[in-house]
């Protein structure tokens, strides 16, 4: 039996706000539960989903990498500015996601040693990593690539299943093993909720923190080949914003701001919110702008419903002990 | 002043809603049309209401004086044509080119009779296109074409891509003279295919010895982000510092352009010109900071494309090299081969005003 905490209680919220989405979307469009527009759901979003995922991590660690969309499109300019230099293709996006890697280890290493906010390193990270994207490819826009490559990120289905949600889920649930059943997972939780705590418990906190935040910028590099995969050519401006979108995700999905609480179940469900909600209302024709106002009074409605659970009397599930 | 009286007349025409002086044989032979409904290719069709059809007005991005003119023009045809009001949906900024390929995919599941769209993702669009046919959903595009040309039933162009080229370089050689000078272009987007293709016709152009002394020395992108365009319109001067004047084929651009050369005090040293709107361009045509620039109706753009569009959704016309048609108040119209491109058709709509202060008021 599940204990009834804080973050049991939200993902309950959630998960009605789903159904209710998923309902309220089937009544306004017929074409919404066809399996068609299931596979575009997740197809279109997959690049700011997977570093929603590993954005909990880091978040849940108390810290945050605003760096993420930054890399995805810094990434995607390696693979591009390889390729054109003549590099064969596998190879280029190895080095690209070497290159990702290793941003998000040099962002790690300042952060763990000097101690400085990570808002700040990655703030620092978001504009070096984009100018260093604009470096590469100037105001090119590479494309051409191998077209089994290009094949890979309009790939609808594996097998009868929407290759994207398959991705999603294998991911998901790999990285809640991680988060909630592993000392890794639970020294995260507990530098997040204390870090003076972890140390003097033996945890490796400055080591847990690089490798969160290298991890975080592979997946972002990640990220960038499959957008780049699926859009067929990049550009230094691609992925622009992203940050917002996959920060929202994570903290409507009950995940603390200040660190230390949140559950992968609340985050895949407030991802599954934000996706459905978004194609519900393009299928309505309903304008973009408005579209990011009403996810935008989600996250703010959300956010007090939260702040209202901490005053009531439930335990929050610490650590998953 | 030759010009600008001709001009003055062209317009004169288009006010006057072509009844009196379009071309002749057209618009008003609205009645000996009868028979011609499900005419073949080469064969002369006249546009009539009485089929519905849903379709997506798609822009570049939304906020944008042009494209919102275009969807007025697609409105006043859609309600002549008694058809359904067309979607207006785009991104909100023209910098992301996956919220249109998102929209676009979105009409194919919608499955929608049409989509009309200005295309701003280049190449990238091209995913968003294929789902869009192969649900049968009727791809029109206008103010920039899809590059390939794949899954585009056709390419209403607001004007002669080459024939742009030349337009600019006409200007840009009456503002800097004979004797010429520097210059540079200020663009849209990278991976806008019209802006692409006017600044590759101008570089043709340039290679006429008429022109021989003007020198395009750089192309910056402002990514139509007025901020962006102004900061860009600046740096050109500074990296650019013999430059006599900056050439924008983007509305936004331009007027960008014309704000930062007059807020600094520039004016007298750098020129601004290239394709605007006269209500955005008024204050420098008529200070001299932008003596001169082009455009074309978009109002009549959206009209045009949104009856071109609905002959082909409800199978009045088809797609095809040689199709002739009438839409409505703007006349008859022939579908073409795309010169500009490897494939695909275009029907060309034209014709450039050039402004200058004299005629800026019209």
């Amino acid at each position: 039996m599940p204990e009834w905490t804080r973050e049991r209680t939200w993902e309950l919220l959630l998960a009605v706000i789903l159904v209710g989405t998923v309902v309220y979307n089937a009544s306004r469009s017929p074409v919404y539960l066809d399996v068609d527009n299931f596979v575009n759901l997740f197809r279109l979003s997959i690049e700011k989903v997977i570093v929603a995922v590993i954005m909990t991590f880091v978040i849940v660690n108390g810290e945050i990498d605003l760096s993420v969309a930054s890399v995805m499109a810094f990434s995607a300019c390696v693979l591009g500015a390889a390729y054109e230099a003549g590099v064969p293709f596998p190879l280029a996006i190895v080095l690209a996601l070497v290159a990702s890697a290793a941003a998000g280890f040099l962002q790690g290493q300042v952060i763990a040693r000097t101690g400085i906010s990570s808002l700040v390193v990655t703030l620092a990270g978001l504009i070096g990593f984009r100018g260093a994207a604009r470096i590469l490819l100037e105001d090119r826009s590479v494309g051409a690539f191998p077209e089994w490559f290009t094949d890979l990120g309009r790939e609808d289905l594996l097998g009868p299943l929407p290759f994207a949600l398959v991705l999603f889920l294998v991911f998901v649930v790999v990285a809640g093993v991680v988060l909630h059943r592993t000392a890794f997972g639970r020294g995260v939780f507990v530098i997040g909720d204390n870090a003076d705590v972890a140390r003097y418990s033996g945890i490796a906190v400055a080591r847990t923190k690089v490798v969160l935040f290298t991890t975080s910028a592979l997946v972002a590099g990640v990220a960038g080949v499959l957008f780049a995969a699926r859009l067929g050519s990049v550009r230094a401006n691609i992925a622009e914003g992203f940050e917002l979108d996959i920060i929202t995700m994570v903290l409507l999905g009950g995940v603390s701001i200040f660190g230390g609480s949140g559950t992968m179940l609340g985050v895949a469900l407030a991802i599954g919110i934000v996706l459905n909600l978004r194609n519900g209302l393009g299928l309505a024709n309903v304008e973009a702008n408005t579209q990011t106002g009403v996810i935008g009074a989600l996250l703010i409605v959300s956010v007090l419903v939260q702040n209202l659970l901490d005053r009531l009397p439930l335990r929050r599930r610490e650590a998953e002990a | 002043m030759v010009r600008a009286h001709k001009l003055l007349a062209v317009l004169t025409c288009l006010a006057l809603a072509a009844a009196a002086c379009g071309d002749d044989d057209d618009s008003t032979s609205t009645d000996d049309d009868s028979g011609s409904e499900a005419g073949g290719a080469g064969e002369a069709v006249t546009i009539e209401g009485g089929d519905s059809m849903s379709s997506i007005l798609l822009p570049k991005c939304t906020g944008i004086a042009v494209f919102d003119q275009a969807n007025e023009g697609a409105q006043e045809a859609a309600e002549e044509l008694g058809a359904d009001a067309p979607e207006f949906l785009g991104p909100s900024t023209c910098e992301d080119p996956t919220g249109q390929i998102e929209t676009m995919t979105n009409a194919a599941t919608q499955g929608v009779d049409a989509v009309m769209i200005s295309n701003n993702a280049g190449e990238q669009i091209q995913s968003g296109v294929d789902a869009a046919t192969d649900s049968d959903v009727a791809v029109v595009s206008w103010d920039s074409p899809i590059p390939s040309g794949e899954g585009e039933s056709l390419f209403v162009a607001q004007v002669d891509f080459d024939e742009t080229g030349v337009v600019m370089a006409d200007m840009a050689l009456e503002i800097m003279g004979e004797d010429g000078g520097q210059f540079a272009v200020l663009s849209a987007s990278p991976d806008a295919a019209n802006q692409n293709a006017w600044i590759a016709a101008l570089e043709e152009a340039l290679t006429d010895e008429k022109y021989a002394n003007l020198e395009l020395v750089d192309t910056v992108y402002g990514n139509d982000d007025a901020d962006e365009s102004y900061n860009q319109a600046l740096a050109l001067v500074d990296s650019n510092p013999d430059i006599e004047l900056i050439m924008a084929p983007t509305t936004v651009g331009i007027a960008a352009a014309g704000k930062a050369m007059t807020d600094e005090g520039l004016c007298d040293r750098v020129k601004v010109s290239g394709l605007g709107l006269p209500d955005e361009m008024r204050e420098y045509t008529e200070s001299g900071c932008a003596p001169q620039f082009a455009l074309w109706s978009f109002v009549d753009l959206g009209y045009l494309t949104y009856y071109a569009t609905y002959g082909i959704a409800t199978g009045q016309m088809e797609a095809a090299e040689g199709q002739t048609f009438t839409a409505g108040r703007m006349g008859e119209y022939t579908i073409e081969k795309d010169p500009t491109r490897d494939s695909g058709l275009r029907v060309v709509m034209g014709p450039f005003t050039v402004y200058t202060v004299d005629n800026i008021d019209e």
